[in-house]
């Protein structure tokens, strides 16, 4: 009857018969599990759940050598258990199996060795299995042995566990000396299997090293690199895809090798043609055209030129979208939007921007950072930053929502995106304020996490660009004078840079707002003058110097207080004073700034400048200006006579 | 106080083939957030008439020979209120941009003919002329030539009645921060000229304000 024959089939009972004493009866309950969990990952997580796996691999560990069904069976159980579900993979490392695993693959029956293999490739797919240290010479050899073997599993293997295990430039150099370039060339002439993984051993090989692609472009007169370059067009997605990653590898390092527009058309075309796969192999094809055009304008032109853009914007509308696509489609289109405006404009061309919005509220953190990171990529348009056009509470909202996002990495790339969208211009500065995003961020500036609190202060930097009175007296009452200065003095250099920067922004503008430095008994002019003096990074002085000559382009108190802390000597009296160091500094930048405070500090028609003009003159500071006639930076150059110009009008100048 | 100052403003020839190092200089007087005010002349054969002008620099991008910002128009007749443009420009840099337009209406004979209105392009001419500029190193030269191209009314719809079809020859002097230009539109009054100076906006002195896209 088939309603007692399923009964005893259930995962308890067969629980029970793999425990039995019985061989013939452990060795059909394997046979039963096995064909229950193959592809079926709800039967795999219930029998995990129960506890098999512990029992399987002990029926493993002690069957003995001539056991061969058992040992067949249950390393087949085994690997169907680590088949793509990682909690079966963790419970297979969990319970011992693989050093049994490895034992078995010396067994004198090709039968066992064949399940062994297979089952260790299966463990070897995921990111869970441990590495395989063949740097030791006895696991090196054990390696090439079954590089070299007869058996496609076992050979199989030996590339899955380079794959897996090659990471450093001196295990791929150990295999490259090994002969493991040439033997992985063969391999691709195996196979579908073989090739599969033979491409992902080269990919690993060569990965950022351009000692070994040099070594492996040569090979055999180019022959190898032509191999790969034809796989691009190979029947099977995943063998493009693969062979699409080695050469993106060898780009990556040494991209003469990858001159060829043919090639990188092809790549392109075959990466965006792979979308149309509904497997992994279309989940993974975006992630890898991403890697191809990082950070390479000339290919973000020719991806533009082939309709990239359109193609990729037309898979983003396609509803339901697996995640990892998803994320993946919008790595990509962050990437191409990174630098070229007319990728940008052709971007919010195609009207899809509520789309990758929509992904700010995705329920996997990895898409919700692509998001934000694809909105922070189109938003460097200061041309459509300007326009107001694409950029509302629609985008606004759910991005200050993230700023509280549970995931450290949502949240710092959802600042990304606030600080462009902030820079400009009144309508969203308005709107971010009304929003009450100014909170967030100010929370976040008092974050322990150094990232999150640079990018916080970064964002309050930009948003604080031309400002009105109003919209800086708002951030100031939620920041406070006392953050805001300890945020000047924070531990990290990139931190008080932006502080300062933000300073800057403050003091510009109506001159009124400069009186926010002396306010608390000058708490933040102080810290200031104190960064000025000890910093060490050129960076932080330059913006501190420019927060003293911003507030030197006030009024007469103004400019004596930055006189007060420009001609304190730096350390003691018998040390220079910190604005002749800067100015006989290396930095241009900073010597240019420096030069921007003197122009100021003698601005004609202050009453106080003729005076200023005397004590920086007495102070050395006109004589290191006078050196300085032909500097090599044009700019400070050209302010250097600016301060010469007005300083001629003073009466002591003759002196 | 007279103090000698070393010229070495005249332009060189770009040696070998290496353009990395013709990008112009940066200069704190063009940098984004930087205001401008003046004229624009837009005298006709039947009147004289001039219109304030205000520019702000919004983004700068040397790399990319780019530059925009926005320009008001403040006594423009039959508008009610300033008129707002942006516009985008295009720097001299030999790298992204030559002297030759190439675009927008403007023949080679055009270009020469305004770029010549700008004294400082003198002493380029003859080179311009062999090859538009190409080989001239400009890292070093006290002026910036640009073309600036308005793309869209802020504040005011296309149906304000003006016209932003055509676009400004400009030379920027890095000494002093004045900006001269010279507005072309085959359909307007040939060589408006535009005369701006930095300004600092009633303050003492001179505010720099910065922004970093990330």
């Amino acid at each position: 009857m088939p309603a007692s024959a399923s009964s005893n089939n259930r995962p308890p009972d067969l629980l029970c018969r793999l425990n039995s004493g019985d061989e013939d009866t452990k060795l059909k309950a394997l046979r039963e599990v096995k064909n229950q969990i193959i592809g079926n990952k709800t039967k795999k997580l219930s029998y995990i759940k129960l506890g098999a796996v512990p029992t399987v691999v002990d029926i493993l560990g002690t069957a003995s050598d001539s056991d061969t069904c058992l040992l067949i069976q249950s390393a087949a159980v085994i690997g169907s258990f680590s088949c793509g579900v990682d909690v079966g993979v963790k419970a297979v490392l969990d319970s011992g199996a693989f050093p049994h695993l490895f034992r078995i693959l010396s067994n004198s029956d090709d039968k066992v060795v064949d399940a062994a293999a297979r089952s260790l490739r299966m463990i070897f797919q995921s990111k869970l299995a441990p590495k395989y240290y063949f740097l030791e010479e006895e696991k090196l050899e054990f390696l090439l042995s079954l590089l070299n073997s007869e058996n496609e599993n076992v050979t199989g293997l030996g590339a899955s566990i380079i794959s897996h295990s090659c990471e450093t430039s001196a295990e791929q150099m150990v295999l490259s000396e090994a002969g493991v370039l040439e033997r992985l060339i063969t391999l691709l002439e195996g196979s579908l299997n073989l090739r599969d993984v033979s491409l992902e051993s080269l990919a690993a090989i060569i990965k950022n090293n351009s000692e070994i692609i040099s070594k492996f472009v040569n090979l055999d007169s180019g022959r190898a690199l032509s191999l790969i370059k034809e796989l691009v067009k190979d029947r099977y997605p995943r063998t493009r895809l693969l062979a699409c990653m080695v050469l993106i590898a060898i780009g990556q390092s040494s991209p003469c090798h990858l001159r060829d527009i043919g090639i990188r058309t092809k790549l392109i075309l075959t990466l965006v043609e792979l979308l149309e796969e509904s497997d992994r192999v279309g989940d993974e094809a975006p992630f890898a055209l991403a890697r191809l055009i990082s950070d390479k304008e000339d290919l973000h032109k020719l991806a533009l030129e082939v309709d990239v853009l359109i193609k990729l914007c037309k898979f983003l509308s396609k509803v339901p979208i697996h995640a990892k696509r998803l994320e993946g489609i919008l790595v990509a289109l962050s990437e191409l939007c990174s630098k070229l405006e007319n990728c940008r404009s052709q971007f919010l061309t195609l009207q899809v921007l509520h789309l990758v919005t929509d992904a700010l509220k995705h329920d996997l953190a990895e898409v919700r950072t692509a998001a934000c990171i694809c909105i922070r990529s189109v938003t460097r348009s200061v041309k459509n930053l300007s326009a107001g056009h694409y950029f509302n509470e629609m985008t606004v909202i759910p991005l200050v929502q993230l700023l509280h996002d549970p995931c450290t990495s949502v949240q710092v790339a959802a600042l990304g995106a606030i600080s462009n969208i902030v820079v400009d211009f009144k309508i969203r500065k308005s709107t971010f304020i009304q929003c009450g995003g100014v909170k967030h961020l100010v929370q976040l500036s008092k974050s322990m996490d150094a990232v999150l609190r640079l990018n916080a202060v970064l964002a309050l930097r930009n948003l604080m660009f031309l400002l009105d009175k109003n919209g800086k007296e708002c951030i100031l009452l939620e920041l406070t004078i006392s953050t805001l200065a300890s945020l000047i003095c924070d531990p990290e250099p990139s931190i008080q840079e932006q502080a300062l920067a933000l300073v800057r922004n403050l003091v510009d503008g109506c001159v009124d707002s400069i009186e926010h430095v002396f306010s608390e008994d000058g708490l933040i002019i102080n810290s200031v003058g104190r960064q000025v003096s000890t910093a060490s990074k050129p960076e932080v002085c330059v913006q501190g110097m420019y927060v003293l000559s911003n507030v030197a382009a006030g009024n007469e108190l103004h400019k004596e207080a930055v006189m007060h802390h420009l001609l304190q000597p730096e350390a003691s009296e018998y040390t220079q004073s910190v604005i002749i160091k800067f100015l006989q500094g290396s930095d241009s930048q900073l010597r240019t700034a420096s030069v921007w405070g003197v122009v100021n500090l003698t601005y004609p028609g202050s009453p106080g400048a003729s005076d200023r003009y005397a004590r920086l003159r007495d102070a050395g500071i006109i004589s290191q200006i006078k050196s300085m006639v032909n500097d090599p930076c044009l700019d400070a150059k050209f302010r250097v006579r600016t301060v010469l110009e007005q300083c001629m009008t003073f009466p002591s100048s003759s002196a | 106080m007279p103090v000698r100052v070393v010229e070495s403003s005249a332009p060189s020839q770009i040696t070998g083939g290496n353009n990395e190092h013709s990008l112009p200089p940066a200069c704190t007087l063009l940098s984004v957030g930087q205001a401008f005010a003046g004229t624009q002349n837009v005298s006709s054969l039947q009147k004289d008439e001039a219109w304030r002008v205000n520019v702000r620099i919004q983004g700068c991008d040397l790399d990319h020979g780019y530059l925009c910002g926005t320009m008001e128009a403040l006594n423009v007749p039959l508008a009610d209120t300033p008129v707002v443009t942006f516009w985008e420009g295009e720097i001299v840099d030999t790298k992204n941009y030559t002297f030759f337009t190439g675009k927008w209406e403007a023949t080679p004979e055009d270009d020469i003919r305004h770029w010549s209105k700008f004294p400082s392009f003198n002493p380029l001419l003859s080179q311009v002329e062999a090859d538009g500029g190409k080989s001239l190193d400009l890292s070093n030269y006290p002026y910036i030539f640009m073309r600036w191209k308005e793309q869209y009314f802020v504040n005011v719809g296309i149906d304000c009645g003006l016209t932003i079809a055509g676009f400004y020859y400009v030379c920027f002097s890095c000494s002093d921060g004045s900006i001269n230009g010279f507005y072309y539109d085959p359909n307007s009054s040939p060589f408006q000229k535009l005369e701006l100076k930095s300004t600092n906006e009633g303050r003492s002195g001179f505010s720099f304000s910065s922004y970093q896209l990330q």
